[in-house]
């Protein structure tokens, strides 16, 4: 009579094969939004809101970046490769810091912001361009740094000077 | 329970039957052979061994069946599976790829592990052992992170991505004429107006991603509507190669490719309610050679079908505030 209680292992075997492929709820894989990376606090405007112009990864500070613009600046930046913004373009480069994307192992994704620069380009009547430069930073983002001149700072040439992802 | 009661009898009878069947079963028997090994995957003895306790089984040429895996039924699922298993993935054999396409493998074996998709859940409920532990999930993640520092890239290949952007530059506002997919997909060139619903930095084949949504997406995503998400949703999901600079940043580089993935419960029923396309390099060229490619999609994203089949966690915040 051993024969028909192997049946009924088979039989209890085959039922736990059905309980585990139906169980097996994976954290990594639950429903969310990134709230984590939310643009928390009180902007001119919202980036995110935004077309995209490019962007880029500085792994050593552990963070990423993406350049968006409104839509006279992406307009430009799509059509131009040179960094003359016409007057009334506003470039804004959201920084996150960087974390492991759960869903997959090899990806980082974008965690807490960590900085939102505006660059914005305004042309007078003489049609002389002046550019202001404002950086928000903390958690919410606060304004941190803001100058205006006749001349790009340093940070805000480094961002007129990146030029559009090819977007077919 | 007195004996010899007819029921009884039938009983007896049924078990007996029962037992004569699957006696009879056991000569059928598909043959699982073992092949000499080849090419053995090249990592150090740690990540192998942990490799070949979970999943040579049905990833090798060195598949050893513990001996009720043996008995039939079970045997032609066992059969099954290591023949699909070494078809998708066979460590005996890819020792021969290079040193990077072999990582590119264990990075995808680390995600199927992670998300609890292998060894496969019902294998790893009846062989005890066989699912891989968290300390040893940390030793195949220690092998391949953090990735090597990122070298400035060579001249080559930034002339070729300078190139593509002259190119580019110049056909500008130019719809160009793209194919369809072979499952009838059609391109949708305005993808690159749509907002941003998140980005990732791919350092296990060095390309970086913005991910962007449609406005149904946007929408769904401001009323947290996002499993399922709602049909006329559609993904655009845009890879560049990584092109670090003089100082480690890693810009976007030459233009890879862009993916659509479209929402129709109804019409793409057949592969998950989304209808898939990719297309490859700046004169966008269809992915698929046939309509059958879409599956090697649908594969890909099984991992998280929970999650609607979808691996972005959108960023909060689009919706509000509009241009300028
Ligand atoms: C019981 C047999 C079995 C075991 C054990 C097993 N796998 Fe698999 N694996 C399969 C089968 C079958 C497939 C093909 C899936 C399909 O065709 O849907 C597969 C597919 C894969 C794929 C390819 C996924 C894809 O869609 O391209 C990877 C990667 C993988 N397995 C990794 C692993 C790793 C890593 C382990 C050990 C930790 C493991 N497997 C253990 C049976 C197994």
């Amino acid at each position: 009579m051993r024969a028909p209680m192997k049946c009924t292992g088979l039989l209890c075997a085959g039922l736990l094969v059905i309980a585990a492929g139906c169980s097996g709820a994976n954290s990594r894989v639950a429903t969310h939004i990134n709230q984590e990376a939310a643009l928390t606090g009180n902007l001119p405007y919202n980036p995110l809101a935004w077309k995209v112009i490019t962007s880029w990864i500085d792994e050593q500070n552990g963070t990423m970046s993406t350049l968006f613009g409104n839509d006279a600046a992406v307009q430009y930046a799509r059509n131009n490769s040179g960094h003359d913004y016409p007057s009334g373009a506003v470039l804004a480069a959201v920084t996150w810091s960087q974390q492991e994307d759960p869903r997959w192992f090899g990806a980082g994704i974008p965690s807490s912001p960590k900085s939102v620069e505006f660059v914005s380009v305004i042309k007078g009547a003489d049609q002389k361009p002046s550019w202001s430069y404002e950086k928000y930073e903390g958690s919410p983002l606060k304004e941190s740094s803001k100058a205006e001149a006749s001349v790009p700072g340093d940070r805000a040439a480094w961002l007129l000077a990146q030029r559009a992802a090819v977007m077919p | 329970m007195a004996t010899g009661s007819p029921r009884a009898k039938a009983v007896v009878w049924i078990a007996v039957l029962l037992c004569i069947v699957f006696i009879g079963i056991q000569f059928i028997r598909p043959a699982i052979e073992n092949p000499p090994v080849t090419a053995e995957i090249q990592a150090p003895p740690a990540v192998k061994q942990i490799l070949r306790s979970s999943c040579y089984n049905c990833h090798s040429d060195e598949t050893k069946l513990p001996w009720y895996d043996q008995v039939a039924p079970a045997y032609w699922l066992a059969e099954r599976d290591v023949e699909k298993g070494r078809m998708a993935l066979n460590f005996s054999e890819i020792g021969e790829l290079s040193a990077a396409q072999q990582k590119g493998l264990l990075f995808e074996a680390i995600n199927q592990i992670q998300l609890g998709v292998m060894p496969l859940p019902a294998y790893r409920a009846i062989h005890p052992g066989s699912a891989v532990t968290p300390e040893q999930l940390e030793i195949l993640r220690a092998y391949l992170h953090p990735p090597a520092p990122k070298q400035a890239a060579p001249q080559a290949q930034v002339q070729a991505a300078d190139a593509q952007y002259e190119a580019w530059q110049h056909a500008a506002n130019a719809i160009p004429a793209v194919q369809p997919e072979p499952n009838g997909i059609a391109f949708i060139p305005d993808y690159k107006n749509w907002r941003v619903i998140s980005s990732t930095d791919r350092f296990d084949n060095h390309t970086m991603r913005e991910i962007l949504g449609n406005e149904i997406a946007i929408k769904a995503i401001a009323e947290h509507r996002i499993n399922p998400w709602p049909d006329g949703t559609v993904f655009a999901k845009v890879a560049w190669a990584q092109q670090p600079d003089a100082q480690g940043i890693s810009h976007t580089g030459a233009f890879v490719q862009v993916e659509l993935m479209i929402r129709d419960q109804k019409k793409y029923a057949a592969t998950k309610g989304w209808g898939w396309g990719r297309w490859r390099g700046a004169d966008l060229k269809p992915y698929g050679r046939d309509a059958s490619f879409a599956h090697e999609c649908v594969d890909c994203h099984k991992p998280v079908r929970k999650n609607d089949y979808v691996y972005t966690a959108p960023l909060a915040g689009q919706g509000t505030g509009g241009q300028q």
